[in-house]
């Protein structure tokens, strides 16, 4: 065990289920039985093939879809509806595309009732610590893709909450810029640590991340494994370990079969 | 069939509101003639061959100016599409006038060719040629090049390439002017009619409102604006088959 | 380069009317309808009918916009809502509406008020629809990303919803501006009395064709002008919009 044993979980899934529900068509068993405990300040991969259903699970942490079956709680309490308590990324950066970068990134704070003073220094501050000093007044359409999930990452950060919820964060990247975000996403964990629940495909990225890695089954998802990625502090240059190679090639062995399956199945 | 149902279950409401309104008198029965008597006044107007006589009218005189503003803008536009000559030539001037609203072309119709059928078909024709000269020019213009390319490379003359890949690569943007056009002629249509006319649907809802007849006129107004409705829904409908190759 | 052509049209005007081919009731010299347009200027009759004209189809323009946008987003919000007005919209949609007036005129008479009602009916339906599409296609991460950080239910429209729908929004009001225009000249043309429509129709039955040519000319300017505006309009408002990358 890498994490104090005595930490109580913080976000508790028990046997959630999940059906989606489409307008026309049939519904679809989207979760199935899923259980999951993430521990404070810990780093979660969410690893899977696609159409499991892991971005589903993301958004019933983040009180975007409604609880049917099991439970979720969040520091004790059952979660009913979105909170600054857990910031969610998405990987299409959801960035208000009338605003300014620092517009955008000054309306999370906005709602947390801090004095305009204040407001404008942590805003800059994290315009600073993702490295867009100067763009503060550019509009997301001027920005490139990278650019652009670095003002959201910002703007969910400057609003302080305990969870990060990140979806795909770096799907929509290509991949050097991914490369490069996924080392700066680490420097930034490292320094401020909170709760982060990560979802992706890509089984090296989860590796790199995070502390856990769980992987999912094919739709419908449930949770087929949890494995130990990650004990101590990031080696930068992990990716070249022994070590790092062998997980990954656990963890593949692991999503494989779910990938094959995955193909197989018909889209929802 | 039960889907349609629910959707247009409210015109269904409206209808019964407005009959409900007029027999228990809660308006008028001047201003608002109950339902039932608008349609006995369309039949009435039906069985004396009113409606029919001014109908086919103005049937003809908004086919006539539509087929040929079609012809001659849908030719305009691909010929300036092919020709940078004639686009340089003629664009300035159909964005001129395009915003001119195009009902003030009415007196001048008038003027010049009275009040029959002749001065109707000259201002649709005007009137409906800017916007299929708009969508056959963008359809002619959006031509998709690695298609042109490779019948090119097949050895398709000119002609040929016209028949073959520019009018159907050309086909949804000109069938969209085309529908535009063919709302903008309704308007004209009874537009014209409405305030010069002595034959036609238009003239004869002024004429029935004029004698008092308002049962009979509310019954010739939502004639009109069923047919310009259901103009439009066969046209989609023709569109479709038309295009049905697109997915 | 583009006026060039426009002042070749003028040139072939003014020597077409000049050239004894055609009488000059039938087509006045350019040079004589400006005459025309400037001493009805001087006159002060021109700035008259072009103000009654403006303000009547702003009037009704800005009513149809706000009304529109207003139902397109209670229609989005509210389902019943939706159910109960969306047939009314589609079928109303396409059904020339011109056809209303002289219900419209047996209503509310033939002054101020019954010329605006006309122009916010016709000019309402593409703000509606424009509203209710542009807010349907919001994207939900957008809403979802707001509410994260502590919107309120009531805020998401206003902060977040309206500012998505823009674009879609502008583009119904474009639409909807030029419709005004018409629909006022049309409505003035039916019913007399003031307003470029009004003066034209005059003009028109007094044969007065150099009157009626001038108005021509000064709708056309000022069917030019509002949509020049409203474009310009749509550049400040979208300067963050991905389309003003493109420029």
């Amino acid at each position: 065990m890498c994490n104090p044993v005595d930490a109580a979980a913080q976000i508790v899934i028990d046997r959630v289920t999940h059906t989606y529900r489409p307008a026309y068509g049939r519904p679809v068993l989207a979760l199935s039985d899923v259980s999951l405990h993430v521990r404070p300040r810990e780093f979660l991969a969410l690893l899977g093939p696609s159409g499991c259903g892991k971005s589903t699970l993301l958004y019933l942490v983040g009180g975007f879809l409604p609880t049917e079956g099991g439970r979720i709680a969040v520091d004790g309490k059952p979660v009913t509806a979105p909170g600054p308590d857990r910031g969610v990324v998405f990987q299409h950066f959801a960035l208000f595309p009338w605003k300014t970068v620092r517009a955008n990134i000054l309306y999370g704070l906005e709602r947390q009732g801090l004095p305009r003073a204040e407001r404008m220094r942590r805003a800059q501050s994290f315009i600073d610590l993702v490295g867009l000093r100067g763009f503060e007044e550019s509009y997301p359409s001027q920005l490139s893709g990278g650019m652009k999930q670095r003002t959201a990452i910002a703007r969910t950060l400057a609003f302080d909450p305990a969870i990060l919820l990140m979806d795909e964060p770096f799907g929509a990247l290509d991949a050097q810029t991914r490369a490069l975000m996924q080392a700066e996403l680490l420097g930034i964990w490292q320094r401020a640590r909170k709760t982060v629940i990560f979802v992706t495909h890509d089984v090296q990225e989860a590796v790199y991340l995070a502390d856990r890695v769980a992987v999912m089954s094919a739709r419908p998802g449930r949770i087929k494994a949890i494995v130990e990625t990650r004990c101590g502090d990031r080696d930068p240059n992990i990716r070249h370990s022994r070590e790092f190679i062998d997980k990954v090639d656990e963890i593949w062995n692991l999503v494989r079969d779910e990938a094959i399956k995955a193909q197989d199945s018909v889209a929802p | 069939m039960k889907r349609a149902l629910i959707r247009y279950l409210p015109l269904v409401i409206l209808a019964l509101a407005w009959e409900g309104a007029a027999q228990l008198n809660l308006v008028s029965s001047l201003a608002l003639p109950s339902l039932s008597h608008v349609a006995a006044a369309w039949i009435d107007l039906v069985r004396d061959g009113e409606l029919l006589d001014n109908g086919l009218i103005s049937i003809y005189r908004g086919v006539a100016g539509l087929v040929l503003a079609v012809i001659v803008g849908g030719g305009l536009g691909i010929a300036m599409a092919s020709s940078r000559a004639l686009d340089a030539l003629l664009k300035p001037l159909v964005e001129l006038f395009y915003p001119l609203p195009k009902s003030a072309l009415i007196p001048v119709t008038v003027l010049w060719l009275g009040l029959g059928n002749g001065s109707k078909i000259l201002l649709i024709f005007l009137g409906c040629m800017i916007p299929v000269t708009i969508g056959a020019y963008n359809g002619a213009r959006g031509g998709d090049h690695a298609l042109i390319w490779s019948a090119r490379s097949m050895g398709a003359g000119r002609l040929r390439m016209l028949w073959d890949v520019l009018l159907p690569s050309a086909l949804p943007e000109l069938l969209n002017g085309v529908r535009t056009a063919l709302a903008l002629s309704f308007i004209l249509l009874v537009s014209s009619e409405l305030i010069s006319a002595q034959r036609g649907f238009g003239y004869l809802i002024g004429y029935l409102g004029d004698t008092g007849a308002y049962a009979g006129m509310f019954a010739v107004v939502l004639t009109v604006a069923f047919l310009g409705f259901a103009a439009d829904r066969l046209y989609q409908m023709l569109i479709q088959w038309l295009l049905r190759w697109r997915e | 380069m583009r006026s060039l052509s426009i002042v070749l049209l003028l040139v072939l005007w003014e020597a077409l009317a000049r050239s004894g081919k055609v009488t000059p009731f039938m087509l006045p010299p350019f040079s004589a309808v400006v005459g025309r347009i400037y001493t009805d200027a001087v006159a002060g009759q021109l700035w008259l009918n072009l103000g009654l004209t403006l303000y009547r189809a702003l009037a009704g323009f800005f009513l149809a916009a706000g009304g529109g946008i207003v139902l397109g987003a209670a229609m989005s919000r509210v389902k019943p809502l939706r159910w109960f007005f969306d047939p009314i919209i589609s079928v109303g949609f396409p059904m020339p509406k011109i056809a209303f007036l002289p219900i419209v005129m047996l209503w509310l008479g033939v002054y101020d008020v019954a010329k605006i009602t006309m122009v916010v009916f016709d000019a309402i339906f593409p703000v509606v629809t424009a509203t209710a599409a542009g807010l349907a296609a919001v994207d939900r991460e957008l809403i979802w990303s707001a509410r994260n950080m502590g919107a309120r239910e009531g805020e998401l429209m206003w902060q977040v919803a309206l500012p998505a729908a823009l674009p879609q929004i502008l583009t119904g009001l474009q639409v909807a501006l030029p419709i005004a225009l018409i629909v006022e000249i049309v409505v003035e043309m039916a019913m007399g009395g003031y307003g470029l429509g009004g003066a034209m129709m005059n003009a028109s039955r007094f044969a007065d064709s150099r009157g009626v040519f001038a108005g021509i000319v000064e709708i056309a300017i000022v069917g030019y002008a509002l949509v020049r505006t409203m474009a310009l309009i749509r550049g400040r408002l979208l300067a963050w919009h991905h389309e003003a990358e493109h420029r």
